[in-house]
């Protein structure tokens, strides 16, 4: 898992209009990243509201959701419906631990991480000789089993959930600087693995996995491994979830959830990571922006979800190759 | 490249400085709000508009508007307008934690929304921080209550009032072996859970059986089978007429001939359309007041109708009370200062209010339930014992 030094990949327009490869340059760069981290901290000097804060306190977790599914679905091609169990999980391993141990919620980390590889591996190992959408299948319900596990064990709160989770600061601009900490991470992290010789494995196996598994590839340990990335950032996205909300039920992981973010991984353009951050700070902060229109807020939303896939169909920002030859 | 990243800079915190004082609402501002002591006192209220209970938003609003306007129309409350503003909670924690956001940015001094209980429970440290009181309409899970916090306020019925008042009907009843059926959701399991531990006390009818279905399916008829291996001869449904007029049917067409009642959520003409025929007919209730089973709100509901062109519906009534309620105590503590209208509150004995004089429990919950008994004639819930 070396990685690579990110040399400044040449600029290869695959359209031939100035245009074309004006925005293609402009899509390479990595100044890109840095413009968006430094609009995330300098954010709040332009306002400051609890509003403001508390929703792009949920963009940014949303944007790590979306870069732990990109690992999965992006990255690795595999389809997965119900992604957001290992962010219910992540969320009910730290709220558990916390409110019922006493616990702060730092300390709960490292024992989210190992639930949420666990977590991984449980679903991973029987499901992945699937392919395709039998897989897809499988995983929608495994996110449905353990939303309805959590409605129906003592130890989550049933349906009521956790509440009176301790935050991780008091202060809602200190979280947010801390959750814009962890999310950059987080996402330079995902994209850093994704460029590494494990994230060219994943690649191989999305394109194609015989091929892949007759050079040699270990298609099956490659997939786990997305698998159990995947289940990680979830995980820890989960933990900064329950952090904010300071209270969790399984309301909060419905399919809907699941489908939401993979709405923002394929709306932002499948394996490209400014594409994917794009796209999920656009399907949490839409309905925010839609919020004035009320009875019609979703139905707008809808409507402008299906503008963006018909004019852009492969999403914002694509995923543009770095390898020669491609 | 060096040049170039200095001046991506330099344009960037040229255009941040530019928007900081543009906006007036960053971190360098000192955080001065609006809202202050000048113009209207603003109310806020988090209601489900869109999501599975949009339907409720209405009624709720339109409820508080109407309480809004006639303060207003009677001077305002000391010497200033009262302000209504909405945000949607859509029955989701997460768009609610947003919404109590937004409306504490608007600079409201008491919140009078709340009517999902999963979607409340996240929005009490926001408003607690912010120290706003919470007069809480319709949302009534015990864990709303169970946290003690002191700027939380129910004046609706809890759980263990429903509870309670769903026992002292089937006592009354005379019923002997008693089957609740929940759905698994906090409210309906809540109430079951509690009339359950009642039913197990000495005396009085016994619990048959604990049924727990999932909801929004369209067979329940191994549920059913399951109820009626105990042979209850009363049925208490704790969940929402979507699934309670589904199981009220394949209970009859079962053969079961005894009682059933349901709980406050699926109080709803739909509940006997959804159940078919007069498979709903004599079927009871538990539920607070409402608009139709409300003594003496003619006026009320004339003044409703005539504004909104509509029939006010379930929480109106509380919603209604919820802004008179905030106004009462913003007027006796003579300021918005949070911490003087949670003591307004505190010391609030005999307001009037549609389930009867007002008087709140060290709880800060009502010191009567107001649940009342309703029974299923020709198709419409009426009532049938007041349980005074």
């Amino acid at each position: 898992m070396t990685a690579p030094a990110p040399a400044p990949a040449p600029a290869r327009p695959r359209r031939g209009t100035a245009l074309g490869r004006a925005t293609s340059r402009l899509f390479d760069s990595r100044w890109a990243g840095l413009a968006g981290l430094a609009i995330a901290v300098l954010a709040p000097f332009v306002i400051a509201t609890p509003y403001a804060l508390s929703v792009m306190t949920s963009a940014a977790i949303f944007v790590m959701l979306a870069s732990g599914l990109n690992i999965v679905v992006g990255f690795c091609g595999l389809l997965d419906l119900g992604y957001v169990a290992f962010f219910a999980v992540g969320a009910y391993t730290s709220g558990v631990l916390s409110t019922r141990l006493g616990l702060p919620l730092v300390a709960t980390v490292p024992a989210v991480i190992a639930v949420t590889v666990v977590a991984g591996i449980v679903i991973g190992a029987p499901t992945l000789r699937l392919r395709s959408d039998y897989l897809a299948i499988v995983t929608l319900g495994f996110g449905e089993i353990i939303r309805i596990t959590a409605n129906n064990l003592d130890v989550t709160g049933g349906p009521s959930g956790i509440y009176g989770i301790p935050g991780l600061t008091g202060s809602p601009v200190v979280f947010y600087y801390l959750v814009v900490v962890v999310v950059s991470v987080a996402v330079i992290g995902a994209s850093r693995l994704g460029r590494s010789r494990l994230g060219r494995a994943w690649r191989f196996v999305r394109e194609d996995e015989d091929a892949a598994e007759a050079m040699g590839v270990h298609t099956y340990r490659v997939k786990l491994a997305a698998y159990i990335a995947g289940a990680v950032w979830g995980g820890l996205a989960g933990v900064l979830f329950a952090a904010q909300l300071s209270a969790i039920s399984p309301g909060s992981f419905t399919f809907l959830q699941s489908a939401l973010v993979l709405m923002a991984v394929v709306l932002g353009g499948m394996g490209s990571t400014p594409g994917v951050v794009i796209g999920a700070i656009v399907i949490s902060l839409l309905p925010e922006v839609l919020r004035d229109l009320a009875d019609y807020r979703f139905f707008a939303f809808g409507v402008l979800l299906i503008l963006v896939m018909l004019v852009r169909p492969q999403g914002l920002w694509p995923h543009r190759s770095r390898e020669a030859g491609s | 490249m060096g040049r170039s990243r200095i001046s991506v800079i330099a344009a960037m915190l040229a255009a941040a400085s530019l928007l900081t004082a543009g906006c007036g609402q960053g971190l360098l501002d000192g955080g001065s709000n609006s809202g202050g002591d000048e113009g209207p006192i603003t109310l806020g209220m988090l209601i489900p508009q869109s999501g599975s209970e949009a339907a409720i938003g209405p009624y709720m609003k339109n409820a508080a508007q109407l309480a809004v306007d006639e303060i207003n129309g009677k001077g305002g409350v000391l010497g200033r307008k009262l302000e209504l503003k909405v945000a949607d909670d859509a029955c989701d924690a997460q768009t609610a934690v947003a919404g109590a956001n937004k409306l504490v940015t608007e600079g409201i001094k008491v919140s009078v929304g709340g009517y999902c209980s999963g979607a409340t429970l996240p929005t009490l440290p926001v408003f607690g921080k912010a120290n706003i009181p919470m007069i809480i309409p319709a949302a009534n899970s015990q864990e709303l209550v169970d946290q003690h916090l002191k700027h939380v306020f129910l004046i609706n019925g809890t759980g263990t009032q429903q509870a309670t008042a769903a026992m002292a009907w089937m006592t009354k009843q005379g019923a002997t072996s008693v089957a609740l059926v929940h759905d698994n959701t906090s409210y309906s399991k809540d109430i079951a859970v509690r009339t359950q531990k009642l039913l197990d006390e000495a005396g009085g009818p016994e619990t048959a059986i604990l049924e727990a279905v999932t909801p929004k399916e369209s067979d329940y008829s191994a549920n059913i089978h399951n109820i009626l291996a105990k042979k209850p001869d009363f049925v208490y449904w704790t969940g929402y007429f979507q699934e309670g007029g589904l199981i009220i049917r394949q209970l009859r067409q079962a053969g079961y001939k005894g009682s059933v009642m349901v709980g406050d959520g699926a109080v709803s003409e739909k509940l006997a359309e959804i159940a078919g025929g007069d498979a709903a007919e004599g079927v009871y209730a538990t539920m607070t007041q409402t608009p139709e089973t409300l003594q003496g709100a003619e006026a009320w509901i004339a003044a409703y109708k005539k504004k909104f062109n509509a029939d006010p519906g379930p929480y109106s009534n509380q919603a209604y009370d919820g802004v008179r309620l905030a106004a009462e105590a913003i007027t006796k503590a003579g300021s918005t200062d949070g911490d003087k209208v949670i003591a307004a509150l505190e010391a609030v004995d005999g307001f009037p209010m549609f389930s009867g004089p007002l008087k709140f429990t060290a709880d800060h919950t009502l010191s009567t339930g107001g649940f009342q008994i309703l029974v299923v004639k020709s198709g419409k819930f009426a009532l049938q014992d007041a349980l005074k």
